[in-house]
């Protein structure tokens, strides 16, 4: 990933969806066939910033989300490639037809950057909430997904996107993250998970928002449990790493997915996925939006009344290490 | 104390003792010996003041016949033997110790004073072929260095793994303080012993929350927690018998500590520890 | 410029040709949206053969004019027109709709060359098409773009989406067309939803709206210089047309927005369609 150049401080200072904006210009002005979209969110999801570099590449199509993706479609057909961006919730349910026809099932090189993912707007209530587009998005066929941790890693996402063929999206949050890399070096790569934290224990895979916080929990967990747990940043959920699952199945035999995204067919669905088919037996617990529609609050605290923050996962896993996962409950010695 | 001779002697009837059925089957001579010969043969040690707390102290007793005994005793069948813990009502042969302290005693080589022999005459074949094997454990258990052949390493290797994981898992049971505490504070864990590119020696003891159990061969299920493991047989009898020295052994990956390296210390006291009431 | 003579005549043989393929197609694959594709087959015919700059041989030529037909139900009508041009083997038709075919009842881009995008949902071309002629603005090219709207799809709100963002845009290298031929599936457009005032929509929206006869190719031609001349806003024809136009028992009819015909009504409407190309021809001729 060359020409990226931040640090820790910097990503203090920049929020994600700045950090996103940014690379875009950085690109933008590598790459004369990126083109920009928004539909009246350029300030918020950051995108302006590509507007406000390349004006005559860029297209602010006001409130009007399946026209954007629809043109996007257009512009992908013209040879250029168009990044769009709008919240997750509009991007993956309002123009989902758009994206489902003109752009997956066409192949069409278009890069989607969802904001305002998961229960990060916390306090704009369900109408924009998306806890559903990881679900929605793996079963478009075409579709690569990436979940970025934070403001480096969705630089590197994006950059990623680019050089990869075909329809993309990228679903990050407000852009008041945790701060997870500190360098844009730790070795992004597209499909591959990053292990954040050894462990022979257990292993709990998280993405996005989720990441850091239970980075937390193991380095907590094994000051205050002698607990050894694996953690491993799955920012790529389709197409997803089942190497790395089946060697936390392998090593670890307990598993905790955590996302911010409802328990069913997201993150924790896609692991789920992988370990049935790999016939080997686990105890296994989904962390996630427990399949109803979020209450209002601060993103924090929701993910604190969700479970899904550093305590939450912590008490998972002790819950889960107390779990049997053999059928033998013979304590005598063989002799 | 007398809890020690409860830790020693759970070590030589539960740890020790069961050793014979890997011996007898890896020597053709024992095998030899005991072919063809069926019966209970019967190690045991009298209680005397302690045999009211045999259940605290050995676990549910079996029916036995005269004072109340601790032990051990093995099934022979055409000359296949099974190992069974606690007492059998009426073994062939029996040999008796009047307490656990001379059981002990006999079995670390510090007293020399033999047990009570019965049933040697009415089952004299039974009673050789179990004094050969005994004879043949102190001399394998007692050895100071590596035995010269490949196959004799081997065994000895493996001998030595499940004397570990048993007598760690039985010190557990006996309530031994230093063992109880770290088993009880224990999530549910797999320590293993194993030599590269033979399980067939491999032994591990699984742990959770205050129970433990010693089991023989490779721990299937997932990667143990924690694997010490060494490259050859002689480097595991090297540490072993204690005549290498452990860092050089780690310097040149004699020994490897798979999974939790810092666990490796921990086991490594656990195993002197046994080492401390078996020798 | 007003069609000559010469080119008038051709085209009405061509549309002819293409009327009796596409009676055909709907034949072959066992049954079809004959009526729409009727309805549009003279507005295909002129933007193919006379104003697309295009090359069949080099399907992906990057200054090539694009045509993006939105309506996508009309594939037994489209593909007719590519496949008599050359872009495939014309004895696919033959197979269309069969298990496996690349022609299936909306035209597939990933699978048929010269079909510019996967239409088929409606509402979503005129945004597809935007794009593609903002991206000729980006990339500076001077290609066109054309796209066909039904009436019934104007219902979609995507539509006007797009229509508002092409006028402020200015995307005057976009040209629509809307096959106004008053039916769709459930009725005549009115009674279902009414579009009209159809044009003061279009307008409303900062489109120039030019009410044509879409089955007069003189009209058709008049228009289509306009759209292309256009500087400010661009242009939107609305062609009045006639459902299923051509076969005398089903013209008009919305129950004919999809149909089969048996061997007996295939002569029937061959027959009706050979009047009524024969007579079109005749005029053109000046009989």
């Amino acid at each position: 990933m060359g020409g990226l150049t931040y640090t820790m401080l910097d990503a203090m200072k920049m929020s994600t969806a700045e950090y996103y904006g940014k690379t875009l210009c950085e690109l933008g002005a590598e790459h004369p066939d990126i083109v920009g979209l928004s539909a009246d969110l350029a300030k918020s999801t950051k995108i302006g910033l590509f507007g406000e570099a390349f004006p005559e590449r860029f297209f602010n199509v006001g409130i009007a989300e399946q026209n954007m993706v629809g043109m996007a479609a257009g512009l992908a057909k013209a040879g250029l490639t168009p990044y769009l961006s709008t919240f997750a919730v509009f991007a993956s349910m309002r123009a989902l037809d758009q994206v489902h026809t003109d752009i997956c099932y066409q192949n069409l090189n278009a890069k989607i950057i969802a904001t305002h993912a998961g229960l990060s707007f916390g306090q704009a209530g369900s109408t924009h909430h998306c806890t559903e587009d990881i679900a929605i998005m793996r079963a478009m066929a075409n579709m690569t997904v990436i979940v970025p941790a934070d403001g480096i890693e969705t630089a590197n996402a994006v950059r990623a996107a680019y050089e990869k063929k075909g329809p993309v999206y990228i679903r990050i949050n407000r852009g008041f993250d945790q701060v997870l890399y500190d360098r844009p070096d730790y070795g992004f790569r597209l499909g591959k998970a990053v292990t954040l934290h050894e462990g022979t224990d257990l292993t709990v895979i998280a993405c996005g928002a989720c990441s850091w916080r239970a980075l937390e929990a193991a380095r907590a967990l094994e000051k205050t449990d002698g607990l050894k747990v694996r953690v491993l940043n799955m920012h790529t959920i389709k197409p997803i790493d089942e190497a790395a699952i089946e060697a936390a199945i392998m090593d670890t035999r307990r598993v905790i997915t955590v996302e911010d995204h409802n328990v069913i067919g997201g993150l924790g669905s896609a692991v789920a996925e992988v370990a049935a088919g790999l016939g080997k037996s686990l105890t296994f617990k989904r962390l996630g939006i427990p399949d109803c529609f979020s209450i209002i609050g601060l993103h924090e605290d929701l993910m604190a009344h969700y479970g899904i923050d550093e305590n939450g996962i912590m008490a998972a896993v002790r819950e889960l290490m107390g779990r049997d996962f053999e059928a033998d409950e013979n304590w005598d010695d063989e002799v | 104390m007398a809890d020690e001779a409860i830790y020693a002697a759970r070590i030589f009837l539960n740890g020790a003792l069961p050793l014979l059925k890997p011996l007898v089957e890896a020597k053709p001579g024992l095998a030899k010996a005991f072919a063809g010969k069926s019966g209970v043969v019967q190690v045991s040690a009298i209680l005397g003041a302690r045999a009211a707390e045999y259940e605290a102290l050995f676990g549910p007793a079996a029916p036995q016949a005269g004072p109340p005994r601790a032990g051990t005793h093995f099934l022979v069948d055409g000359g296949a033997v099974a190992v069974a813990q606690g007492t059998h009502p009426s073994p062939n042969v029996e040999l008796e110790f009047p307490s656990l302290e001379a059981l002990n005693g006999f079995f670390s080589g510090k007293s020399k004073k033999l047990p009570r022999i019965r049933g040697a005459l009415r089952s004299p074949g039974l009673f050789l072929a179990t004094m050969q094997a005994l004879l043949g454990m102190a001399a394998a258990l007692g050895a100071k260095e590596a035995p010269a052949d490949a196959a004799g390493r081997d065994l000895l290797v493996k001998l030595y793994f499940y004397l570990l994981s048993s007598g760690i898992s039985q010190l557990n049971k006996a309530g031994h303080p230093a063992v109880a505490k770290w088993a009880r504070t224990s999530p549910d864990r797999v320590y293993a012993w194993a030599v590269e590119g033979k399980p067939e020696l491999s032994a591990y003891i699984r742990v959770k929350a205050g129970q433990s159990r010693a089991a023989r061969g490779t721990y299937e299920r997932s990667k143990p927690f924690f694997t010490m493991s060494f490259d050859s047989s002689e480097s595991a009898l090297g540490i072993l018998l204690g005549t290498d020295d452990m860092i050089e052994a780690t310097a040149k990956s004699k020994i490897r500590m798979l999974g939790a390296p810092e666990y490796g210390a921990m086991l490594g006291e656990l195993m002197l520890t046994v080492a401390g009431y078996a020798k | 410029m007003p069609l000559t003579r010469e080119e008038k005549l051709r085209l009405e043989q061509k549309a002819h040709e293409l009327r009796k393929l596409c009676l055909e197609t709907v034949v072959w694959a066992g049954s079809g949206h004959i009526g729409g594709a009727l309805s549009a087959m003279d507005i295909m015919t002129i933007l193919y053969h006379k104003y697309m700059r295009l090359d069949p041989k080099r399907p992906e030529l990057p200054d090539r004019d694009r045509f993006v037909c939105s309506k996508g139900h009309i594939g037994v009508g489209y593909a007719p027109v590519l496949a008599e041009l050359g872009y495939f083997d014309p004895e696919l038709l033959k197979e269309y709709n069969h298990t496996g075919s690349p022609l299936g009842m909306h035209l597939d881009s990933t699978k048929v060359k010269g079909v510019e995008a996967s239409t088929g949902s409606l509402g979503h071309g005129l945004a597809v098409g935007l794009g593609m002629a903002l991206g000729a603005r980006v990339k500076g090219e001077s290609w066109r773009t054309f796209v066909l709207l039904g009436d019934g799809e104007c219902d979609e709100g995507a539509v006007w989406e797009s229509a508002m963002a092409a006028a402020h845009f200015k995307a005057t290298n976009l040209v629509v067309i809307v096959d106004r031929n008053k039916c769709m599936i459930d009725g005549p457009t009115e009674e279902v939803m009414g579009l009209e005032p159809l044009a003061d929509k279009w307008r409303a929206f900062g489109f120039e709206p030019l009410a044509v006869d879409g089955h007069d190719f003189d009209a058709l031609a008049g228009a289509i210089d306009a759209a292309l001349a256009a500087k400010d806003r661009p242009v939107a024809i609305i062609a009045d047309t006639v459902k299923g136009q051509g076969i005398d028992f089903i013209a008009g009819d919305y129950r004919w927005h999809y149909g089969s015909f048996d061997a007996d009504k295939k002569a029937k409407a061959l027959e009706s369609l050979e009047r009524y190309g024969q007579a079109r021809i005749a005029k053109a001729r000046g009989e």
